[in-house]
């Protein structure tokens, strides 16, 4: 809230309509559900103690599968269901690798990420070869989901949105880009962050998985079965990042291509990391990288410029607290780094081309780790655990 | 032999008979002919030395492993577990000795983790906690986050797991272990209004004078098998040790003083703070002399641990100084603290002490390899190494193949004498013994205490922290109480006993002879110029 109220209040000062009007909105939504979808699965496999760096891989398999399937049955929901099991295909390795034969778990998770890549290629010159424009690198497009819109409500706020008027044309803005041609499979992707906290927090078998992370011997001395419970949860994270890959490939683009993920796994693992292996969390983070990346792609280097502005502010303020907590070292960074920034600014009107691509997720970084100071990962994240059973 | 149940209603089947248990582990035999009756509404101990076998026979029962022979009855009924599960249908918990609880969650999702059927997890099961916790005085809040919990508190929701469950005989191995008195006195009284609401207690242990309180009917474990059964009121702890150990218990004591007027090491006002700028070790100032043992009592956490790595150089103390003989070692590193003569006895030898899975004769080199005869100039020097390996090893009777086994394959008394026998060479001239005899069985023990005895005869100063009370006023000169970083009261160890120390170390003050607080006394001068430097 405090971050949208500061977003409008830049977009007053520095007159930059785009920070915050409906079309970023949408974008914002288009580039954060790959990368909360991301996250969610790796909160699913850390939160029962395995790291999952295979996300990566993972969604490739979900591009891949999910186009090849809606392309062949010209259906999209067979699609997002083939990329899912591919992504969850993903994840059973990954399992087998790090539970049943206790493989360091960024090792299998990396040779994943290599497999994937080098496996889809393969596919792809088997099945795209007499393909007119569709080869080893790319599938031909797929049909769309279906997208949804309210009826009425866009039509009527969008005088208020054209208004200017400080915070009240920005949610107007908001409002408009939440209700009008959202994708399908962007609104089970919200609905998946609620549904995950349900499951993990307010079920049996939540709470039966997360003990597993944070200590599995005190889970298996209970009867919970170790070893099923950890399967479960990476075959489902597998799951998750496939339907990340399978957005990326049918909703933001409409086909594979090779590439197409771009490190969202590890943009995702980060995201899910700052927002302290919570689903709130994790949803802040995706939506911030969502919105810088959105930023970069529709208003280039002028959008980010602006958000120099902002970071600057950030950092004093985190300057300030810091001093108050007597940490004078963070302190006067923080401060040198905001004059940096606040001269940069003032000096200049645009970002440079080259660093406008890469500053988005620079800029989130950097916030979220200002902002998380206490992160609490699961205790028995990362390591090898062998039941006790002789 | 079998024991006969001397407690509860003579017709009532016994609430657990064991009857020739046999299990044997590649290898070793760790448990055979063990024959045990336990009579229900009672408190059973089990006694016998570390290594004797009780935690096998303890896990049998729980269903972690199956025995190869024998029988086990559950009130008249034959039964044979395959999973901890079975058990626990059976209505048998346990409490295991290193604590089962996953501290990020709260007290009432460990308890119902894996009983989610019973209550479910959400207000049912939170009023049945509630209901328990007052029916047994376990003043237990399920909201609580496990990681903000004491140890004692730990101890009780574990007790509370088991009885979530529906135990009616539940085994505590070794509960005390991690336990001060006045701690002990609370779990005693706890274990009163279990037996006394019907349940069994099956308590394993090795403090003699804890069973003898608390236990009615006592089965002695020696080697692997039941060798006798006592009854608590006619029935002396020296009598126990001797069925125990099959022979007389070692004490820890002293000879004649040999504490000389040259000080060796000398603290002035050192402290130390936390992370959060509270003050973990707080002006702490002692002197140890040549030939002098000084023993720190205190509540594990009131930075004893933070004090030796200060000393040690892992940390840095944010005032004072530390001086060893004329040196000030305040900010030198401690690979120079261990070259200019100071020894280490880590308090956990699995973090500090040894490489597990190297030889041993690597790990002779370790902290000494910059000093003859573990290298030569820039190189190890093997055959030197593992000359003064061998040595090592037949001074201090480490109990090895050879000295190219890997740590991890000796036992842990074994490697500790391994570690006292590497810290003693090179002639340090102080000696920080962090826990020397924790985890190590009673013939280790005995020979570890010797060890110090002699070298503090030659002339070395020593600094001795220990959770055993007797080993800490048996084996010091000195004896000082910290609490909260701060040392609180000094005790004479000729007259002061475990129950006055024990008191202290909870900050209720040390009452009774030979014993005076600090504050009263010449340290109130360093308080004074403390607080004006606050100011």
């Amino acid at each position: 809230m405090a971050v949208f109220v500061s977003l409008a209040g830049l977009r007053v000062i520095t007159g930059q309509d785009m920070l915050t009007d409906a079309g970023t909105v949408r974008t914002t939504l288009t580039f954060a559900v790959p990368i909360g979808l991301a996250a969610l699965g790796g909160l699913w496999a850390e939160r029962a103690g395995i790291i999952n760096i295979g996300l990566e891989g993972m969604m490739i398999f979900g591009t891949w599968f999910g186009a090849y399937f809606a392309w062949s049955f010209n259906d999209p929901w067979i699609g997002l269901l083939a990329g899912t099991l591919g992504g969850m295909l993903g994840g059973l390795v990954h399992a087998v690798a790090t539970v049943t034969f206790a493989v360091d778990h960024i090792v299998s998770g990396v040779a994943i990420n290599i497999l994937a890549l080098g496996a889809m290629r393969y596919l792809s010159i088997l099945v795209y070869s007499d393909i007119p424009g569709a080869g080893a690198a790319q599938s031909p497009s797929a049909p769309s989901f279906p997208t949804l819109n309210l009826p009425w409500l866009p039509e009527a706020l969008a005088p208020v949105a054209q208004s200017g008027i400080f915070l009240v044309s920005d949610l107007a803005a908001l409002v408009i880009g939440l209700t009008t041609r959202m994708s399908a499979l962007t609104l089970i992707a919200i609905l998946l962050v609620p549904i995950s906290y349900l499951v993990l927090w307010k079920t049996t078998f939540g709470l039966r998985l997360r003990s597993v992370g944070e200590n599995p011997d005190a889970a298996e001395s209970l009867g919970v079965p170790v070893y099923t419970l950890k399967y479960v949860a990476v075959v489902i994270s597998g799951g998750l990042a496939g339907m990340g890959g399978v957005f990326l490939a049918i909703v933001a683009s409409q086909i594979y291509q090779e590439g197409q993920t771009g490190g969202r796994g590890y943009i995702g693992l980060a995201a899910m990391i700052f927002g302290n292996w919570r689903p709130g969390g994790l949803a802040m983070g995706a939506t911030l990288f969502g919105y810088t990346d959105a930023l970069q792609l529709r208003g280039g280097g002028a959008a980010i410029h602006a958000l120099l502005l902002l970071l600057a502010v950030v950092l004093l303020v985190v300057a300030v607290w810091q001093v108050r907590k007597d940490r004078k070292g963070i302190a006067v960074a923080g401060v040198l780094a905001a004059i940096v920034l606040l001269f940069w600014y003032f000096s200049t009107d645009s970002l440079p081309r080259e660093l406008a691509t890469y500053s988005p997720h620079i800029a989130t970084l950097l916030v979220l780790s200002l902002a998380s100071q206490r992160l609490r990962a699961p205790a028995g994240i990362g390591k090898q655990w062998r039941a006790s059973r002789s | 032999m079998s024991s006969t149940p001397s407690g509860g209603g003579s017709n009532e089947p016994a609430a657990v008979e064991l009857r020739g248990i046999t299990k044997r582990f590649p290898g070793v035999v760790a448990n055979h002919d063990i024959d045990i009756t336990v009579a229900p509404g009672t408190v059973h101990a089990i006694v016998g030395e570390n290594g004797a076998g009780k935690s096998t026979l303890m896990k049998t029962l729980y269903g972690m492993h199956r025995p190869d022979e024998g029988t086990i009855h559950i009130r008249g009924q034959e039964v044979r577990f395959h999973s901890p599960s079975d058990a626990i249908r059976h209505g048998i918990g346990m409490v295991h000795q290193h604590f089962m609880l996953a501290d990020n969650l709260t007290v009432l999702e460990n308890v119902v983790l894996g009983a989610e059927r019973r209550h479910g997890i959400g207000r049912k099961a939170r009023a049945r906690i509630q209901e328990l916790s007052a029916q047994y005085g376990l003043g237990v809040d399920p909201d609580r986050l496990m990681e903000d919990l004491g140890v004692g508190d730990r101890q009780r929701v574990e007790i509370l797991k088991v009885l979530y469950r529906g135990a009616r005989t539940i085994i505590l191995d070794e509960p005390t272990a991690v336990l001060v008195p006045q701690e002990v006195d609370e779990l005693f009284d706890n274990l009163r209004v279990l037996k006394r609401e019907g349940l069994t207690v099956i308590f394993i242990s090795h403090k003699l004078d804890e069973v003898l309180s608390v236990a009615d009917d006592i089965t002695v474990i020696r080697r692997g098998t039941t060798v006798a059964t006592a009854d608590p009121r006619t029935t002396t702890a020296r009598q126990l040790a001797t069925l125990m150990v099959g022979g007389e218990l070692p004490v820890p004591e002293l000879r004649e003083s040999t504490v000389t007027d040259k000080v060796v090491l000398a603290l002035a006002g050192v402290t130390l703070l936390s992370a959060e700028g509270r003050p973990v070790v707080d002006d702490v100032t002692l002197d140890i002399r040549e030939g002098e043992i000084v023993g720190i009592a205190g509540v594990e956490g009131n930075g004893q641990s933070e004090l030796i790595e200060a000393i040690m150089g892992m940390r840095r103390a944010s005032s004072g100084t530390i001086t060893l003989e004329e040196h000030d070692i305040t900010h030198w590193s401690t690979l120079r603290i261990r070259e200019a003569g100071v020894g280490y006895i880590p308090e956990d030898r699995h973090r500090h002490g040894v490489l597990l899975d190297s030889p041993l004769w690597e790990n002779r080199v370790l902290g000494h390899q910059t000093r003859a005869p573990s290298v030569n100039g820039p190189w190890i020097n093997r055959p030197g190494a593992r000359a003064d390996s061998e040595r090592i090893v037949a001074e201090y009777d480490v109990r090895t193949p050879n000295i190219d086994v890997v740590a991890d394959a000796l036992s842990g008394g074994n490697q500790q004498k391994f570690i006292i026998g590497r810290e003693m060479s090179g002639n340090p001239r102080f000696l920080v013994a962090a826990h020397p005899t924790r985890g190590v069985d009673v013939g280790a023990q005995s020979a570890i205490w010797e060890q110090l005895r002699e070298a503090r005869a030659a002339g070395l100063a020593v600094l001795l922290i220990s959770a055993d009370l007797d080993e800490l006023i048996g084996m010091s000169d000195t004896l000082h109480v910290i609490l909260r970083g701060r040392l609180v009261a000094e005790a004479d160890p000729t007259s002061v006993t475990p129950e006055q120390l024990g008191s202290a170390m909870t900050g209720a003050g040390l009452d009774g002879a030979g014993a005076h607080t600090e504050g009263d006394s010449g340290a109130e001068g360093t308080h004074s110029n403390e607080s004006e430097d606050g100011a």
